[in-house]
C-alpha cells in the first residue's frame, strides 16, 4: 500500500475529524485528527493495516497557542511507511483518550506521557507512575516548557517508596524482590516476583532509576550539533546507533542527506558495533548461566575489535564520529586490510564457538523451551530486534526502513521460529556472522568522495520534522525531531529497544522458575540506561573537587601501587 | 597411641589445612582455561583470613544462626577424621562408614538450618535448593559406600581397604565407583551443580546474609569437602596400586585426588548451571540405574 492510499482510506473512515495531513518526505506521513477520532484511527492502523506501534511523543506547544500535541508514531514495515497520528489537548487540564486498550504496545508510552508532560490519558488500564520517582511531587512535569532544565522541585514524602501501588501478591505466593541492585543486572531495575516455591506466578516492574533527562537537555540546553555527542552517551555499548539515528533524523528534518562515503562509514561502524555488542552479550549470557568460560573467551575474542575501533575513531566506545551532514573522520584505505583481518579472525573463532554451543546439551537444557514469547504476543507487545526475530517476526530497520548505506548494500534478516531463549541466542550468533559479511561487502563497495554534506543550511526553520529508525544490536531505536528556534529542536524524542522489550518480560517469565528469570531477562539483552536516557550530575562543591582524567588515573595508579608495594609485587607497567 | 595422634594430625593437616590450597589450585586451573591470569593460589587462605577478622553481621539473634558455622565446620572436621587417605582413617572404628555419612550430611544440614534461620527470601530459596540437592545426591554416595561395605562384609573403611588390597576388582565396585564419581561434582558444590548458591540467580543463596567469621567457617568447610570426598573416592574405589609404605600410599592418594579434582575443575569450566529440577532428575536417574544397579550386582556377588 502507498501512503496516498493509506491517507485516502483514513479520509473515508474519519474524514471530517482530520485536521491536517503532511508528508514532507515520501513515506513519512503525519496526520492530525480530532481527539475523538484518534482511537479509531489507531485501531484501524494496528488491526487493519498491521501497523506496528513505535512510540508516543508529547509536545508542549502552549507557547504557540496549540496546547499539548500528542504524536503516536506507527510503522507499516512492509510498505516502508511511518505514520504519525497527531492529536492535541487543551493547555489547561490536558487530556487525551488512551489508545492502549486497542493498541497494547502503547502502554508504557502513554504512562510516560502522563508522567513527563502531565497530559492525562483517559482510559489507561494501568495509570501508575512509570518514570517519575516515588517522592516526586504531584503536578510537576519535567518535559513541560515552563520547567527549566536543572530545576529541582521540593521533594515530597521521603518514605514514599512504601506508598508506591505495587501489585498485590496473589494468594499463596511469596514475594522475591530482584533489584534495584542485583549481581547480573549491570544497571538498576526492580522486579518483584510473586513465587510459589521456585515457580513464578506473576511479577511487577519498577524501573527508570537512571533517568538522566537527556530529552529535556536536547530541547532546552543543547544545539543541533551538540546533540550527536550527548545522544551517543545514551548507551555505553551501542551509543553509535543513537548518534546515527539522531543525525539521520535531523538531516531529514533539515532536508539534507549525508554523502555516500559518510553513509558507508556510518553503516560500517554500526556493523562493527553490532559485532562487539553481540560478543559482549554472549559473554554476559554465559555468565548469567554460570558459564564463565563463555564470558572470558568471547570477551577475549572481542578485544582486538575494540582496539580496531580505537584505531579508527580514537575510542573503544562512544566514537564521536557523527555530526549532522556526515562524519567527522574518514577511514583511510590503509586501515582496510586490518579491518578485514580483525573481523576475519572473529568470524573464524565465532564459527568454532557457534559449533560448540550447538553441541552443548547442558546449555540447551537451560535455553530450549524456556522464556517462550509466542509470535502473536511478540507482535502485540511490539518487541524489537533479536527478541522479535527470535519469535519468527522478520522486522529489522535495516531492511524495512533502510538508512545509511543499507539501501545499497542490503542486509539479510535472520529469524528463528522457536520463540524461546535458544532462538534469541541463535539469532544473535548468526547476526555476528552476517555483520562480518556486511563489513566485507561494505568495504568492497565503499565509494570515494567527501564525508560531509556541502548544503547544510545556516538557519533551520522551525516546524519541520523528521523521524528515523536505526537497528541497534538490541532492536530498533527511533528518534523523532521537531525543529524549533534557537538552533535547537523544539522536541527530540528517543526510544531505545529495551523500552519495548522489557514490557514483554512479565509474559516471558510467567510459569518459569526463579532460576530462569535472569537468563530470560538476559536473553533480551536489556539496556536500562538506554531505556531510561540520562542522568543529571550535580557537582556540589564546584570545580575544586572535580578530578580530571589525568588526576584520576594518577590516584588510581597510586592506590594500585600501595597495594602492590604491601605485597612486594612488581610495580605496575 | 603415638601413631594415632600422628594420623589425626596428618588427616587434619591434609584434609582441612590444605583444603583452601586445593580450591586455590582449582581457581588457577579455571583461570588458565579462561585465558586469564587468575588469583594467586593462596587466595582462599587470604580470603578466609580476611573474613575471620571482619565484623559478623547477623540479621537475627536466633541461636541456630549463630551455631551453624561452627556446627558445619565441626562436622566437617569429624568427617575428615573418618576419611581414609590411602589407609584406614585416623578415627576408624566399627561402623565408621555410617558415622561418616551422617556427619557429611550434618554439615549440609547446618547450612540449611542457618539459611532458614536468616529470614532472607533468597536464603530460603537457596536453603530449599540445598535440601533438594542433599536429598538427591547423598543417597548416591551412601549407596556407593554401602556396595563397598557389602563386598568387604564390613562397615569400616579400614576393612574395605584391606579387603580391596587382597581381592580382585569387581564389576559392582566399578559401577559404584562411577556413581560416586558422578555424585562428586554435586557433593563439592561445583558447576553445573552449584545451584544452591547460584550467585547470578539468588546471590549466594544460603550464605547471602553471612559475613565475617561465620562465612569464613562455611567457606572452609566447603573447601574441605573437595578433598574429603575425592579422598574417599580414591581410597575406596581406585585403591591401586597397593604399596605397603604408609607415606608413599598417602602421596599416591594425593596424586590420584589431584587427577579427579582436575576432572571436577574441567567439568566446572565447560558447563553452565543446571536448574534444580534438571539436576534432581539427573541424580534420580543415577540413583535408580547406576547405584541401585551396583547394589544389585554386589548382592548377587559380582
Amino acid at each position: 500500500m502507498t501512503s496516498a492510499e493509506l491517507i485516502r482510506r483514513r479520509r473515508q473512515d474519519v474524514g471530517p475529524a482530520i485536521e491536517s495531513v503532511s508528508e514532507p518526505v515520501p513515506g513519512k506521513v503525519r496526520m492530525a485528527v480530532a481527539p475523538g477520532a484518534v482511537v479509531s484511527v489507531a485501531k484501524a492502523l494496528y488491526r487493519d493495516h498491521g501497523a506496528r506501534f513505535l512510540v508516543t511523543a508529547g509536545i508542549d506547544s502552549r507557547e504557540g497557542g496549540n496546547g499539548f500535541e500528542v504524536d503516536h508514531i506507527f510503522s507499516l514495515d512492509k510498505d516502508k511507511i511511518f505514520f504519525i497520528l497527531r492529536t492535541s489537548a487543551a493547555a489547561e487540564e490536558p487530556e487525551v483518550p488512551a489508545i492502549t486498550p486497542e493498541v497494547p504496545a502503547a502502554a508504557w508510552a502513554e504512562r510516560e506521557l502522563q508522567d513527563l508532560l502531565g497530559v492525562r490519558v483517559e482510559g489507561l488500564p494501568d495509570g501508575r507512575r512509570l518514570i517519575l520517582p516515588d517522592d516526586w511531587p504531584e503536578g510537576v512535569h519535567p518535559l513541560r516548557k515552563d520547567m527549566k532544565y536543572g530545576d529541582w522541585p521540593p521533594l515530597g514524602d521521603e518514605n514514599a517508596e512504601e506508598s508506591y501501588p505495587w501489585k498485590q501478591a496473589p494468594e499463596g505466593t511469596s514475594t522475591v524482590v530482584i533489584g534495584p541492585y542485583f549481581p547480573v543486572l549491570e544497571e538498576p531495575t526492580q522486579l518483584r516476583l510473586f513465587v510459589d516455591g521456585e515457580r513464578v506466578i506473576d511479577c511487577d516492574y519498577r524501573g527508570f532509576y537512571n533517568h538522566r533527562a537527556i530529552e529535556k537537555m536536547g530541547d532546552s540546553e543543547l544545539t543541533y550539533n551538540e546533540i550527536p555527542f550527548v545522544s551517543e552517551r545514551i548507551c555505553g555499548i551501542c551509543g553509535f546507533i543513537h548518534s546515527s539515528c539522531y543525525c539521520e533524523t535531523a538531516e531529514e528534518a533539515m532536508g539534507i542527506r549525508a554523502p555516500r562515503r559518510a553513509r558507508y562509514i556510518r553503516s560500517l561502524m554500526l556493523e562493527i558495533e553490532r559485532i562487539h555488542s553481540h560478543l559482549l552479550w554472549t559473554g554476559i549470557a554465559g555468565h548469567i548461566l554460570g558459564f564463565d568460560t563463555v564470558l572470558m573467551q568471547t570477551w577475549r575474542m572481542r578485544e582486538p575489535l575494540m582496539w580496531l575501533c580505537e584505531k579508527i575513531t580514537g575510542n573503544r566506545q562512544t566514537y564521536g564520529m557523527h555530526i549532522i551532514g556526515g562524519v567527522r573522520r574518514d577511514i583511510s584505505e590503509e586501515c582496510y586490510p586490518e579491518i578485514l583481518a580483525v573481523v576475519g579472525k572473529i568470524e573464524q573463532e565465532w564459527i568454532q564457538f557457534y559449533d560448540a554451543v550447538q553441541g552443548d546439551t547442558t546449555l540447551k537444557a537451560r535455553l530450549v523451551g524456556v522464556g517462550m514469547l509466542p509470535e502473536e504476543t511478540a507482535k502485540e507487545i511490539a518487541v524489537l530486534g533479536p527478541t522479535a526475530r527470535g519469535s519468527n517476526w522478520d522486522i529489522d530497520a535495516r531492511a524495512d526502513h533502510p538508512y545509511a548505506a543499507y539501501d545499497e548494500v542490503p542486509i539479510r534478516v535472520i529469524t528463528h521460529p522457536d520463540c524461546d531463549n535458544w532462538a534469541r541466542v541463535v539469532v544473535r550468533l548468526e547476526e555476528v556472522l552476517e555483520s562480518v559479511r556486511w563489513v566485507r561487502e561494505g568495504l568492497k563497495q565503499m565509494p570515494d568522495g567527501p564525508i560531509m554534506a556541502s548544503d547544510i543550511p545556516e538557519e533551520v526553520p522551525a516546524g519541520q520534522w523528521g523521524v528515523c529508525t536505526v537497528e541497534a544490536p538490541r532492536g530498533e531505536a527511533i528518534h523523532y525531531v521537531l525543529t524549533g528556534g534557537d538552533n535547537r529542536p523544539d522536541r527530540w524524542r528517543v526510544r531505545a529497544p529495551t523500552y519495548n522489550n522489557l514490557q514483554a518480560l512479565p509474559s516471558m517469565i510467567k510459569g518459569e522458575t526463579i532460576a530462569d528469570v535472569p537468563i530470560i531477562l538476559g536473553s533480551m539483552d536489556p539496556c536500562f540506561s538506554c531505556t531510561e536516557r540520562v542522568e543529571v550530575v550535580n557537582v556540589r562543591s564546584g570545580e575544586a573537587e572535580r578530578l580530571d582524567y589525568q588526576e584520576l588515573l594518577a590516584r588510581s595508579r597510586a592506590a594500585t601501587e600501595r597495594l602492590r608495594g604491601r605485597r612486594g609485587g612488581r610495580p605496575w607497567q | 597411641m603415638a601413631i594415632t595422634v600422628l594420623e589425626i594430625v596428618l588427616s587434619l593437616v591434609i584434609l582441612i589445612g590444605l583444603a583452601p590450597l586445593a580450591e586455590g589450585l582449582l581457581r588457577k586451573f579455571k583461570a588458565i582455561i579462561h585465558s586469564r591470569q587468575g588469583p594467586p593460589i593462596i587466595q582462599p587462605y587470604l580470603d578466609i583470613a580476611k573474613l575471620l577478622v571482619k565484623e559478623d553481621l547477623a540479621p537475627t539473634d536466633n541461636w541456630v544462626w549463630r551455631m551453624a558455622p561452627a556446627l558445619c565446620l565441626g562436622a566437617t572436621v569429624v568427617v575428615a577424621l573418618l576419611t581414609p587417605i590411602g589407609g584406614a582413617p585416623a578415627f576408624g572404628f566399627g561402623g565408621d562408614i555410617i558415622v561418616f555419612v551422617y556427619f557429611a550430611t550434618l554439615s549440609v544440614v547446618a547450612i540449611i538450618l542457618a539459611a532458614f534461620a536468616s529470614g532472607n527470601p533468597y536464603a530460603y530459596v537457596g536453603g530449599s535448593r540445598e535440601m533438594m540437592m542433599a536429598l538427591s545426591v547423598e543417597p548416591v554416595m551412601a549407596i556407593a559406600l554401602f556396595v563397598a561395605a557389602i563386598k568387604a562384609h564390613t562397615l569400616t573403611f579400614g576393612g574395605i581397604l584391606s579387603h580391596s588390597a587382597t581381592s580382585e576388582p569387581s564389576i559392582s565396585m566399578a559401577v559404584a565407583g562411577i556413581a560416586f564419581l558422578l555424585a562428586l561434582q554435586a557433593l563439592v558444590g561445583k558447576l553445573p551443580f552449584d545451584i544452591a548458591e547460584a550467585d547470578q540467580e539468588i546471590m549466594g543463596g544460603p550464605f547471602i546474609e553471612r559475613s565475617g567469621p561465620g562465612l569464613a567457617l562455611f567457606r572452609w568447610a566447603m573447601h574441605a569437602r573437595l578433598l574429603i570426598f575425592s579422598a574417599v573416592l580414591v581410597s575406596v574405589f581406585v585403591p591401586w596400586p597397593h604399596v605397603g609404605i604408609r607415606g608413599l600410599s598417602i602421596l599416591l592418594t594425593l596424586a590420584k585426588m589431584g587427577v579427579f579434582l582436575t576432572l571436577v575443575g574441567l567439568v566446572d569450566v565447560v558447563n553452565p548451571r543446571l536448574r534444580i529440577d534438571q539436576s534432581m532428575g539427573y541424580y534420580a536417574r543415577i540413583v535408580v540405574f547406576v547405584s541401585i544397579g551396583a547394589l544389585a550386582l554386589a548382592i548377587v556377588g559380582h
